[in-house]
């Protein structure tokens, strides 16, 4: 059986007391406590500005867990990628920047879809998932 | 005043994969200036499977400013009393958009717009309780 951790620890000094958080977590399949998620599509792309793209090209089976990380590893600290999910701005991800979702892909139309602004942007992506909707030839 | 927030993904379901770790320094939008600002950190007891917003952007004390670097993190914590079931979770949203669903001691860290319409949402799957863990950290307008 497959096991895929995900730590995080994250800090700040804004808060007079400063702030120390660190957490992990195994990710498991929707609706179990040990089965780990077992497939994975992992990536980088060069995304140039102009048009919307879809990050992930095939639907993970929507009510299954799936969990993405994407890294935008672009330099220039003005460049970013704005993020977007079933049509819904979420944030924009600028050089340097990465997040970690637990990505619904509830319908067909819920793709993670990303435009790229300020240049060409460099990505790295890597989605964890218990199965995806394959195209057929 | 630095924020910063490192992540380590470990994984053994493809050979060759070496894992993940990145850590990222949060600025304001693009510049190399760090995070000024935050609404601390909070935990959010919920009992009920029903949407309630985790941050109402036009409810914030101080106003954030609109599509810009904003970075919320989120973890569920279990019943608050150190039971954490894997098996149930909380769906976090975006403006009713379904983002994905954090089960028993799943976390997540994202980008915000911090438009007011693009509340975040959360929504348990049960009526058990369930504690919610976030802070965010965004830009004054």
């Amino acid at each position: 059986m497959a096991t895929t951790t995900a730590a995080v620890t994250l800090t700040s000094d804004l808060l007079s007391d400063n702030m120390s958080v660190s957490a992990s977590t195994t990710c498991v399949k929707a609706g179990t406590t040990a089965d780990g998620l077992d497939q994975i599509e992992y990536g980088y792309v060069e995304v140039a500005t102009g048009d919307e793209y879809d990050l992930i090209a095939t639907t993970p089976t929507a009510a299954k867990a799936s969990k993405l990380f994407v890294k935008n590893h672009s330099i220039d600290e003005t460049y970013y990628i704005a993020i977007t999910q079933n049509s819904q701005a979420i944030g924009r991800l600028y050089a340097g920047d990465w997040m970690f979702i637990p990505a619904d892909f509830h319908d067909a139309a819920a793709d993670i879809a990303i435009t790229s602004n300020g240049g060409t942007n460099k990505i790295e992506y890597a989605l964890f998932h218990e199965g995806t909707a394959l195209t057929t030839t | 005043m630095a924020t910063t927030c490192t992540i380590s993904i470990g994984s053994d379901i493809l050979s060759g994969f070496g894992g993940i770790s990145e850590s990222m320094t949060l600025t304001q939008a693009g510049t190399v200036t760090d995070i000024d600002s935050t609404t601390g950190f909070q935990r959010r007891k919920l009992s009920a499977a029903s949407a309630v917003d985790l941050v109402t952007m036009a409810s914030e004390l101080i106003e954030p400013k609109d599509s810009v670097a904003a970075k919320i993190y989120i973890r569920n914590i279990g019943d608050g009393k150190g039971n954490v079931d894997k098996s149930v979770g909380v769906t976090i949203g975006v403006n009713a958009e379904p983002i994905g669903k954090l089960y028993g001691g799943d976390w997540l860290m994202m980008p915000l717009t911090c438009i007011d319409a693009d509340d975040v949402t959360a929504t348990p799957a049960t009526d058990d309780t369930v504690v919610l863990e976030f802070v965010m950290f965004y830009e004054e307008a």
